[in-house]
């Protein structure tokens, strides 16, 4: 790392960092032990890297969108709506919707942890585990959401909802203005992870935000 | 306990570090490591995660300390000897057939909610309105109260149901359900008049959180 490879013709490959190294003889002892199935394994990570995400959520929230009564069921319990797409799974008890409007704004954090609605937002980005944002959205949401671009209104109420019990929280993002013909489908491209996060709103160019 | 990663209000904690889109994994060791704590199904790490000394907390990153708390964790409920863990190799006597989870159910496994609400019939001791003080509590183990809502009041928003209070599975050991309460609290109470009076902090207080205000 120190030297170039230049330096070292026949020793080109990448130096494992350290807890890679550790984390890999960790696995291959816990499986020498018939404690873990490297199958098993590959099965979540699979979940976790492809099948659980935003793109979950996004779903939930065009639907709220078009659909009234959906969205009246997904802010009275938010685990039994969600289970209509069937989306469940852990992290998902007493999942608690919040409605962003044009008077409310909403944003999700944990101070002591890294609680996040894994169902329909997947794992949390790292920014959102960062010492900054857990410490500072309860003191200063107005200052953390602006750092993150988005000002909001003096006037607009801001509730922050911080996630320490069993209960967590998930934002219904506001329908942006100008989207009234769009489909189901088409709305649930717009919405973006933040929004859900509540550090962002829809904007109708951010098509395909959610990854 | 009064930890570094009972966090809220603290401030010059650095920079957010703000990326679009950033992935849940950076590499391949984190999920590696996040789907063994997963499949060993060893509980919360969380307390142990909160023990880490503050000077190394700061400088690990996430997955770094869930290493740490993993590895404390399984060597704490016998899995595995921390001569196994520097050596990397098992001891043969400790083997076993079955791992807790295969890959059979693990898909199962993924769509479980699990399920932390007691089906229990206790008397509430607030009511949704009422006004409430948080306690000016200060236990050594692990806690969901954050300090930034000791001595504040607030007022009940929601009744939970009823839940057991995790500081008992760390300090007495013996269970303790009790209601959760979803409290407002207001961000002039917590942060003082130069707060904006339109904003509040809602968050699940467990009973013994809370006194009458």
């Amino acid at each position: 790392m120190s030297q170039s490879s230049s330096d070292h013709v026949e020793d080109h490959t990448d130096v494992p960092s350290d807890p890679e190294l550790r984390v890999k003889a960790l696995e291959s002892l816990l499986v020498e032990k018939g404690l873990v199935d490297p199958v098993a394994l590959d099965v979540l990570v699979d979940a976790f890297e492809n099948k659980v995400g935003p793109r979950n959520g996004a779903k939930v929230v065009a639907r709220a969108w078009v659909d009234s009564d959906y969205k009246q069921r997904l802010l009275d319990d938010g685990t039994a709506a969600i289970a209509e797409f069937g989306y469940s799974g852990g992290q998902g008890e007493k999942l608690t919707v919040v409605e962003n409007t044009s008077s409310v704004h909403n944003v999700i954090v944990c101070t002591l942890c890294s609680c996040y609605p894994w169902p329909v937002l997947g794992l949390p980005p790292t920014w959102y585990k960062s010492a900054a944002y857990r410490s500072r959205t309860v003191i200063d949401p107005r200052g953390v959401l602006t750092e993150m671009g988005l000002d909001l209104l003096s006037g607009v109420e801001v509730r922050v909802w911080d996630s320490n019990a069993a209960s967590r929280y998930f934002v219904l993002p506001e329908r942006p203005e100008g989207t009234e013909a769009m489909g189901e489908a088409d709305l649930a491209e717009l919405v973006t992870r933040d929004s859900m996060i509540g550090v962002a709103k829809v904007a109708v160019s951010s098509v395909g935000g959610a990854a | 306990m009064n930890g570094i990663h009972d966090m809220g209000g603290m401030q010059g904690l650095g920079e957010i570090g703000y990326r679009e889109n950033e992935p849940g994994f950076h590499e391949a060791w984190e999920a590696r490591l996040f789907a063994m704590v997963r499949a060993l199904r060893t509980g919360s790490l969380r307390s142990g995660i909160e023990s880490i000394p503050a000077s190394d907390y700061l400088r690990m990153s996430y997955y770094e300390r869930w290493y740490t708390a993993f590895v404390t964790r399984i060597i704490e409920r016998g899995f595995v000897t921390s001569a196994e863990v520097d050596s990397g190799r098992a001891d043969p006597v400790t083997v076993k057939d079955t791992p807790a989870l295969t890959a059979e159910i693990a898909v199962d496994y993924l769509s479980i909610t699990p399920k932390e609400e007691k089906d229990m019939k206790l008397t509430p001791r607030f009511r949704v309105g009422e006004s409430v003080l948080g306690r000016n509590m200060n236990p050594t183990t692990h806690t969901r109260m954050p300090r930034y809502t000791r001595s504040k009041t607030g007022v009940v928003e929601r009744d939970r149901g009823v839940f057991n209070l995790p500081d008992s599975e760390h300090s007495s050991g013996e269970p303790k359900p009790q209601h959760v309460y979803l409290v407002r609290f207001t961000g002039q109470e917590l942060w003082g008049d130069d707060a904006p009076a339109n904003d509040s902090v809602y968050i699940d207080m467990w009973e013994d959180y809370l006194e009458p205000a």
